[in-house]
């Protein structure tokens, strides 16, 4: 009773259209704000969700830049250090060259060929192939070898039509033994390779770790060398702040798999603005309701004067007025968040239908940020109706 | 509860009664728990103000009044409103009603600010004592101010008290009505063991005053 009476003369002294557009106003901002971090989550998601990952993108290979200047273009120990450091990546495996001479040559006359040769080793976790001949046992004189994909591609579109040679499947050049001749103190040391796999990652020919380390042992014919290539892995290739880092630090890696970080600068900044654009919104939002409030007070201060005259406590006006106020926050807050909610699942059809995966629900991130908005509007009310009813009374 | 006052004065007549006496101003009296108290003065000589300041809605004096020994100046908002809900009721001389309310309402509002001390049917009964049921559902801003001024007294009887603050409460009343409001609030004082201040113009034996004043 004693609320619908004090509806009654509070009322008065604003009208609806004031109420309507203090409400529009919250609303729209808040809408704003929402979707800016629900966006912000699919963004995210897009980026870093399982389904939407592409392991090989995941593994460079990271190089000084070659400028002509150097004779040598090796990776220093602090240089590696730092590289492990960084925050974008998760590993980092070194890439370690043979240090002597090694030939290769077809044991059959049927299909001859010769070539000069290196090898190059990296810790296994870094090989995108997965075979059970990947494997040397010491004293074995037979070595597994993984070559890059790329090199059967050049000979069976470039080199083979041109020799008149006939192109080979993986399965066949898999199937061929390959003699391998290290040069040891000018005499050839004789090893039978075998090629186990294909490589899309590392562009190189490699050699299982620990046949490596014993070859350079024995066979070596210069003093150590620095590494001059490594590999590492990272969760997004396309990070600006990688391609930042390598840019900055004289290193290159595969163009392809970074370009996407140009995109990403992009729509990164326009994501983050419309973060911002959202959080001004609500400022102002904040304001125009909080106004609204202080125009409700301030149109109906001789009424508030007279009621607390007549004894009614300023806890009773605090409770009645944030009653009259908040309910329509709280719809509002509800009313954005389903919207979101709607548009949300809209959105994830329509990625849907180009590949792109993400949830069809708001994220926790999106119904946290609409509580806290909540929040922060029912402290501005509060704080609003007690600051202007103590102001009022006199 | 008691009354104190305390060199009790109104900045703006300080000059005026520092050049002469007064029962009230500039001394100290005490109200006692259910005393009948009427105070007589001609105008301009702060009757309202006396008014205002026993019920605090006016500052700018020197001295202390206290309810109970307490301070006025230093009770807190929501012992003052808890104060004005359960312990002291007022007439206003410019009787102070809503005016987009209804007289009921008007009313109402008194009796449901606290836990109620009537039944809502006692608003209906306090009317007819005082001849205003036919206006009970108009609004009070178009009421004549005779009408307004009944409104004002049972909107203060409404509530628990006990100490009725009334100034000039039958101002806009002609001796029939007057004699009918002082009974009612006679009744309603003694149901309560209530004490009251009213002031008036002139002397009148509307009730048995336990003490008289002039200003």
């Amino acid at each position: 009773m004693l609320n619908q009476l004090l509806k009654k003369i509070i009322r008065t002294g604003v009208g609806p259209g004031r109420f309507i557009m203090a409400a529009a106003g919250l609303t729209i901002a808040m809408l704003l704000i929402l979707s800016a971090v629900q966006i912000q989550v699919n963004y995210n998601e897009l980026l870093y969700g399982k389904n939407n990952q592409d392991s090989i993108a995941n593994f460079l290979v990271i190089n000084k830049v070659i400028n002509g200047n150097k004779r040598e273009n090796t990776l220093s120990k602090e240089e590696i250090e730092k590289l492990k450091q960084q925050p974008f990546v998760e590993e980092v495996g070194l890439l370690t060259a043979s240090r002597f001479k090694v030939s290769a040559q077809s044991p059959s006359d049927n299909f001859p060929f010769y070539t000069d040769l290196f090898f190059e080793s990296v810790p296994d976790k870094f090989i995108d192939v997965q075979s059970k001949d990947w494997a040397w046992q010491p004293g074995s004189t037979t070595i597994p070898l993984i070559i890059p994909n790329q090199f059967l591609d050049m000979y069976n579109f470039g080199f083979a039509p041109s020799q008149n040679l006939p192109q080979l499947t993986q399965t066949m050049v898999m199937a061929l033994p390959i003699v391998l001749n290290v040069s040891f103190q000018g005499h050839p040391v004789r090893f039978t390779g075998k090629v186990v796999g294909f490589s899309d990652r590392i562009s190189s020919v490699l050699v299982p770790q620990n046949f490596l380390e014993m070859a350079n042992k024995q066979f070596a014919s210069q003093a150590e060398i620095k590494p001059s290539r490594v590999v590492i892995r990272t969760k997004d290739p396309g990070s600006p702040e990688l391609v930042q880092y390598l840019k900055d630090n004289g290193m290159v890696t595969d163009a392809d798999k970074t370009r996407f970080s140009q995109y990403r600068k992009i729509v990164n900044t326009i994501v983050n603005a419309s973060g911002i654009t959202g959080g001004v919104m609500l400022l102002f939002a904040l304001l125009v309701f909080s106004l609204f409030i202080q125009l409700t007070i301030a149109a109906t201060k001789n009424e508030i004067n007279l009621l607390i005259t007549l004894g009614t406590s300023p806890k009773q006006l605090q409770r009645f007025l944030v009653k009259q106020f908040l309910p329509a926050n709280v719809i509002i807050t509800f009313v954005c968040l389903a919207v979101v909610a709607i548009l949300q699942y809209v959105l994830q059809g329509y990625l849907q239908k180009q590949n792109m995966h993400i949830s069809s629900l708001v994220s926790y991130y999106t119904i946290a940020a609409a509580g806290i908005i909540l929040l922060v509007l029912w402290i501005t009310n509060v704080s609003t109706i007690r600051k202007y009813i103590h102001q009022t009374e006199k | 509860m008691q009354i104190q006052l305390h060199g009790v004065v109104p900045v703006p007549l300080k000059d005026k009664f520092s050049k002469r006496d007064s029962d009230l101003w500039n001394t100290s009296v005490t109200f006692l728990p259910g005393e009948w108290i009427k105070i007589v003065a001609p105008s301009g000589t702060g009757k309202t103000t006396l008014m205002n300041i026993l019920y605090k809605i006016r500052h700018d004096y020197e001295g202390s009044v206290s309810w109970d020994n307490k301070d006025l100046k230093t009770i807190s908002r929501d012992e003052l409103a808890y104060l004005r809900q359960q312990k002291v009721s007022v007439i206003f001389q410019d009787l102070r009603l809503f005016e987009n309310l209804t007289a009921r309402e008007n009313i109402e509002l008194n009796r449901v600010l606290q836990k109620p001390y009537y039944e809502a049917g006692k608003i209906d009964e306090m009317a007819e004592v005082v001849g205003i049921t036919h206006i009970l559902s108009q609004k009070a801003g178009v009421c004549s101010y005779g009408e307004q001024q009944r409104i004002a007294i049972i909107r203060a009887l409404v509530q628990p008290f006990d100490w009725l603050i009334m100034d000039e409460p039958f101002s806009h009343l002609d001796i029939a009505n007057t004699n009918k409001a002082a009974t009612l609030i006679a009744a309603e004082c003694r149901k309560r063991n209530a004490g009251f201040v009213l002031t008036d113009l002139d002397e009148d034996s509307l009730f048995p005053y336990t003490k008289s004043f002039s200003l």
